[in-house]
């Protein structure tokens, strides 16, 4: 399953000390259903900022985010957290796994406060873990597991309810290359299997080239990126 | 996959925090400083309690052996105009009284007991037939002079040794007023209550009424028991003539009853301090608790947990720490009381006091009471600092 993302004018600003800063000046952007979408840009340009309003992580200051049809500044409490919950799937640069849970668990927890049933959700978090290579560490804690690992459990657990929607920021970014590389081809090949649409933000612009679509986000504005000049050179 | 992840999903993330706390050292320490001290608090609470409970029960059998369950005081002069036969026929028709096991009638009045030179200020009382209930050691004793043991050993008085009463009416005669005075043998004595602050005698109701000066005449009805006494007290009343007062056990020791409950009242809220402070570190823990896990809460609510779940799961947390110190507070509390309770470890001057050890007794509602006010303040605690979870965003929790 996947959806369609339609954002109109998105804006947000932050008070740096006594400085308003304008991060993102008027966002317009449309990712079509199923469509693996990059997001590059230098540091500090907004890209997290970015994804985060696309999750209803955090209040756009204007413009609205529309995800399958729903404006997200419409919903409120705990009819966002259930559209989180069913039509999300975050992966961050550091992989957020709690330290107090096994790799299963951690994998089985948004199906748990989904209300599913353990059994089935235990069975889906195995069935994910054993596709990303990690059949024998379930029962291991993140502490337990390499960079690499944890990164794999932590793409499961936001696959584990099949999202149509997933925002991944940086999700290589604290990985060695060879690492980043591996877990990125997962997650592509993942959310193409599942049908997934999937949004993308990175500092790798080898990565980035592999994405159907590639935007810059640059001064607050996103734009496609025309290839004039190299992704690196943006970047760096 | 365990029980625990059939729990509802609050629960089962304080369960792994409260399993999780064991790994931070400091966490650790003030988990264990909240649930000790509210554990501290609870067994000082049950303790105090028990021992307050037990001191008063012990006076309360104390003062209500000396105590008749209904006191009915007739008009003066009585029915009959000398106190006699009015009082008799009433006496009739309260024995009738289902319930009534004995009904006595008695005068009060006070006076001088006199013997071999020593004098001694007591109070008089007058009773009909057998020695009543409330001279523990006499109670159905032939009719005569009695006196405490304590007096007795004082005085190197045995039965038979003649005293006398003087009463403080003197008796006008021609050669002008003479104390009325009556010389009898002592019969026998009673057990002097500790709690006495005046020397009681008890004389047979013929002689005590002149000595007293035509008193005010008394009925003292005993019942099966002090509830029972109070529940005859609506059918008692429906006998009295006109005029007559009806006084129960509690309203002849009202003053004790009202201190022995003040006092008890001050001691919970004294000892429930403890509780209070003990609370204050559950609020120190899991804020810290919380703080350490901002970013695993932040990540728990992009999957879609509620700030509401998040914040259940810390009003669990808190209140399983509270429960565990509770749980071994009140264990802590109830077994020191029965095992000093039965061993009768705490002694007390027995010269000083009216007892020689210090009793515990454990009361239900009592020990439910501490439990409910430390659980209560331990709710309201984690309620307080569960709060911030309310708050929290996302992001922010989440930024390094």
């Amino acid at each position: 399953m996947s959806v369609e993302v339609r954002v109109r004018g998105l804006k947000k600003a932050y008070l740096d000390a006594t400085r308003r800063v304008e991060v993102l000046r008027g966002i317009d952007m449309d990712v079509a259903p199923g469509e693996l979408v990059a997001i590059v840009g230098p540091s500090g340009s907004g890209k997290s900022t970015l994804l985060h309003l696309l999750g209803g992580l955090d209040v756009p200051d204007g413009g609205r985010v529309e995800v399958a049809g729903e404006d997200l500044a419409r919903l409120s409490g705990a009819a966002l957290a259930r559209f989180r919950n069913k039509m999300l799937g975050f992966v961050f640069q550091f992989h957020q796994l709690l330290p107090d849970f096994t790799a299963l668990e951690n994998v089985m927890l948004p199906g748990r406060i989904a209300g599913r049933d353990p059994r089935a959700a235990a069975n889906a978090a195995e069935k994910l873990l054993a596709e990303v290579g990690l059949a024998e560490r379930l029962d291991h804690f993140p502490n337990q597991l390499s960079g690499g690992e944890r990164q794999r459990v932590a793409l499961c657990r936001a696959l584990l309810l099949e999202p149509p929607l997933l925002l991944a920021d940086e999700p290589t970014g604290n990985l060695d290359p060879a690492t980043g590389e591996q877990v990125f081809e997962l997650l592509r090949a993942m959310a193409l299997r599942h049908g997934t649409t999937m949004v993308l933000v990175t500092h790798n612009p080898e990565l980035a080239r592999r994405c159907a679509r590639l935007l810059l986000l640059e001064d607050g504005i996103l734009k496609p990126f025309n290839d004039v000049a190299p992704v690196s050179e943006i970047l760096h | 996959m365990s029980f625990v992840w059939r729990l509802p999903f609050p629960l089962l993330l304080a369960l792994r925090y409260l399993r999780s706390t064991r790994k931070d050292a400091f966490v650790s320490f003030l988990s264990a400083v909240a649930a000790g001290g509210i554990g501290l608090g609870v067994a000082a609470l049950v303790l105090a309690l028990s021992a307050l409970g037990g001191l008063q029960q012990a006076l309360r059998g104390e003062v209500l052996a000396r105590t008749p369950h209904l006191e009915i005081e007739l008009p003066h002069p009585g029915p009959s105009g000398d106190g006699g036969q009015g009082a008799a026929a009433l006496q009739e028709r309260l024995l009738a009284l289902p319930g009534v096991v004995h009904v006595q009638e008695a005068v009060h009045g006070r006076g001088w007991l006199e013997s071999a030179g020593l004098v001694q200020t007591v109070d008089i009382v007058g009773y009909s037939g057998l020695v009543p209930r409330f001279f523990p050691g006499a109670e159905g004793g032939a009719p005569g002079l009695y006196i405490s043991n304590s007096l007795a050993t004082r005085w190197a008085v045995h039965p038979g040794d003649v005293m006398s009463v003087v009463s403080p009416r003197s008796t006008l005669t021609p050669l002008g007023p003479q104390p009325r005075i009556r010389s009898l043998p002592l019969t026998g004595t009673f057990e002097s209550g500790r709690t006495e602050d005046v020397e009681r005698i008890a004389l047979p109701v013929a002689v005590a009424r002149p000595l007293a000066g035509n008193p005010a005449t008394f009925l003292e009805v005993t019942a099966g028991d002090l509830d029972a006494a109070l529940a005859l007290v609506p059918a008692v009343r429906a006998l009295l003539p006109r005029g007559a007062e009806l006084r129960t056990w509690e309203q002849l020791n009202r003053p004790l009853f009202f201190a022995l409950r003040l006092e008890k009242s001050v001691m919970f809220v004294a000892v429930s301090l403890i509780v209070l402070v003990a609370a204050m570190a559950l609020v120190a823990d899991l804020a810290l608790v919380i703080t350490s896990k901002r970013a695993e809460l932040g990540m728990l609510a992009t999957m879609g947990a509620t700030p509401q779940r998040l914040r259940r799961a810390f009003l669990w947390l808190g209140l399983l720490i509270a429960g565990l110190g509770t749980a071994a507070g009140a264990a802590l509390g109830c077994g020191v009381a029965l095992f000093l309770d039965h061993y009768r470890l705490v002694r007390l001057p027995g010269q000083i006091y009216f007892l020689d050890y210090l009793p515990f007794r454990l009361d239900a509602p009592d020990v439910a009471a501490v439990l409910a006010v430390t659980l209560t303040l331990a709710l309201a605690s984690a309620l307080w600092v569960a709060q911030r979870v309310a708050r929290l965003s996302p992001v922010e929790a989440m930024r390094r």
